[in-house]
């Protein structure tokens, strides 16, 4: 079964509060009410950062939610994006300076779309989400990509054509326990 | 007795928008110990508003304390910097101020409600109460030009007047949305799951009540007649038709039957004021610099909201101190948790609508 078409089509959304005023909150809640039902398109908004793939993150960051932050980021499966919603989360916005913050999310953590406004309005942060599918979709080539067992090829010209292919896959799979080893 | 185990709830929850963490010892489902740790947010804006902004943008940067009781945080700091200044603000403007701080407290509660819905499982009446709260959301947009943080009050005034098209449109759509409060109201009310699942639990009782001074809605729902908008004189309430509402029993049944009608109060008052709009300006130049001190005592949504400003004939003000409705109410909260079921916590920490963002600052 091909599961990888429908994975694509159903995000599924981790929220995280690193100091923003509730505002952006707030319109992220109003994205899950009926006027802007996001979950239409299979958003879900979860609190799980393990079945996460995008990962909103309002605010700016305090000192003390730093910690926290990078912790749900680390514990995100690969392939995961982030998208900063408001200005606070994209640099510091009104709080830019202030002793107890950081400015910005991305001095943490990669950011891969930024999101506007004071507080972000309900349609941006769902064009935000939608940017970030594109993002996701491409990560996800990259990942397959390097995932990919090299040397082949090497190891068919080895053992030939005469041998099966159970003795192929045992031999790569030996060799894939030795790498790791290393 | 059974083991003492160990429950984290937060810093990252699903049912809280917010980062707060309760350490929550228990035994056999019931609680004995609970910690409460709130400092998640704090961002330092009362040390910002002494040294980095002047006393005309502090009103802009107190508006982002919260982003739910925006207006209510600017029209603390507004009225005090008036007082302290002796500017006389046109009727007009004192109108507008009342017309968004009570739009502002319909949506508040209508998010109070809804979140609350949806924490004791009805997802269905939580989607009806945002469907709901979209149609105040703009009128917000209408009246002020944003959704949420609309900077309309400013020293001597507001920013923005009301036009006559808007006016017009604000009555209809307030018609619908009575409707609609009246509707959610009977739902809230008489539904039968509801009563059972919400009546006699987490009870302050008003002797707890006033010994912890308890404020806004859970304070009125236990009996405390309570109310800055009554007590304090920063706008014109007793013209447009306040009703101060109070209830018994004290539980989360009754603080969402307080909000509930609080709302109709509230649209009530938006209607008569329409009817009253007086004429003139709307803004009045502002000279001079603040000198002396001044208190203020604003009635947020969640409850009482403290300003106390101190100034000494500069540009910077020389203090500013917030006392937001959510401190006076972490004690009380507190006290109610020990001997409680660990299944009815989230249900009454959203009963309170606790505002971390306000009390972190």
């Amino acid at each position: 079964m091909n599961l990888k078409k429908y994975r694509t089509k159903s995000p599924w959304i981790l929220h995280y509060n690193t100091g923003s005023c509730n505002g952006c909150d707030v319109e992220i809640l109003a994205c899950l009410a009926p006027k802007y039902d996001i979950e239409r398109f299979g958003i879900l908004n979860r609190g799980n950062p393990k079945q996460s793939d995008i990962l909103l993150v309002t605010g700016p960051v305090t000192k003390r939610a730093r910690e926290r932050l990078i912790r749900l980021y680390m514990e995100m499966p690969e392939p995961k994006v982030v998208v900063a919603v408001g200005v606070c989360a994209c640099t510091g916005g009104v709080f830019r300076g202030m002793y107890n913050v950081e400015n910005g999310v991305d001095k943490f953590i990669p950011v891969d779309v930024y999101v506007p406004g004071c507080a972000a309005r309900p349609e941006n942060i769902i064009d935000g989400v939608v940017r970030a599918l594109e993002i996701l979709e491409k990560k996800k080539k990259d990942l397959q990509l390097t995932r990919k067992c090299t040397g082949t090829e090497e190891l068919e010209y080895l053992l030939g054509k005469q041998l099966n292919r159970r003795k192929i896959v045992a031999e790569g799979t030996r060799r894939c326990y030795e790498s790791r080893r290393d | 007795m059974g083991n003492r185990i160990t429950i984290p709830f937060g810093s990252q929850h699903v049912a809280l928008p917010e980062p707060i963490r309760f350490v929550f010892q228990t035994e056999n489902e019931k609680i004995v110990d609970v910690e409460v740790d709130v400092g998640y947010v704090h961002r330092g804006i009362e040390k910002a508003c002494m040294t980095k902004f002047k006393y005309t943008q502090v009103g802009y940067v107190v508006a982002r304390v919260c982003g739910l009781c925006a207006i209510s945080h600017t029209l603390g700091y507004v009225t005090a910097v008036e007082r302290l200044m002796e500017i006389e603000v046109p009727k007009k403007a004192l109108y507008l101020r009342l017309l968004v701080s009570e739009l502002d407290r319909v949506h508040s509660h209508l998010l109070a409600m809804g979140h609350l819905a949806e924490v004791a499982g009805y997802e269905n009446l939580f989607m009806h109460t945002f469907r709901d709260r979209e149609l105040v959301m703009e009128l917000q947009e209408l009246v002020t030009g944003n959704r949420i943080q609309f900077d309309y009050a400013t020293v001597g005034g507001v920013n923005r007047d009301l036009s006559l098209e808007v006016e017009r449109e604000l009555r209809e759509k307030l018609k619908d949305l009575q409707e609609r409060c009246l509707w959610l109201k009977d739902v809230f009310e008489n539904d039968y799951t509801i009563k059972l699942r919400w009546k006699g639990i987490g009870v302050i009782t008003p002797e707890m009540a006033r010994e912890l001074n308890v404020v806004g809605p859970p304070a009125r729902a236990s009996g405390l007649a309570t109310d800055a908008r009554n007590e304090f004189n920063y706008l014109p309430f007793k013209e447009v038709g306040y009703k101060l509402i109070t209830m018994k029993d004290g539980d989360i049944y009754a603080r969402n039957m307080v909000r509930a009608e609080e709302t109709l109060n509230s649209l009530e008052m938006i209607f008569n004021l329409l009817d009253g709009m007086p004429e003139g300006d709307i803004k009045v130049p502002v000279k001079g610099l603040p000198e002396g001190e001044a208190f203020v005592r604003i009635e947020a949504p969640r409850g009482e909201l403290f300003y106390y400003l101190k100034g000494s004939k500069k540009l910077i003000l020389d203090r500013l101190r917030i006392k937001v409705p959510t401190f006076s109410n972490i004690p009380v909260m507190k006290e109610l948790f020990i001997g409680m079921d660990y299944a009815d916590v989230p249900a009454t920490v959203i009963s309170f609508d606790p505002c971390l963002s306000c009390t972190a600052r």
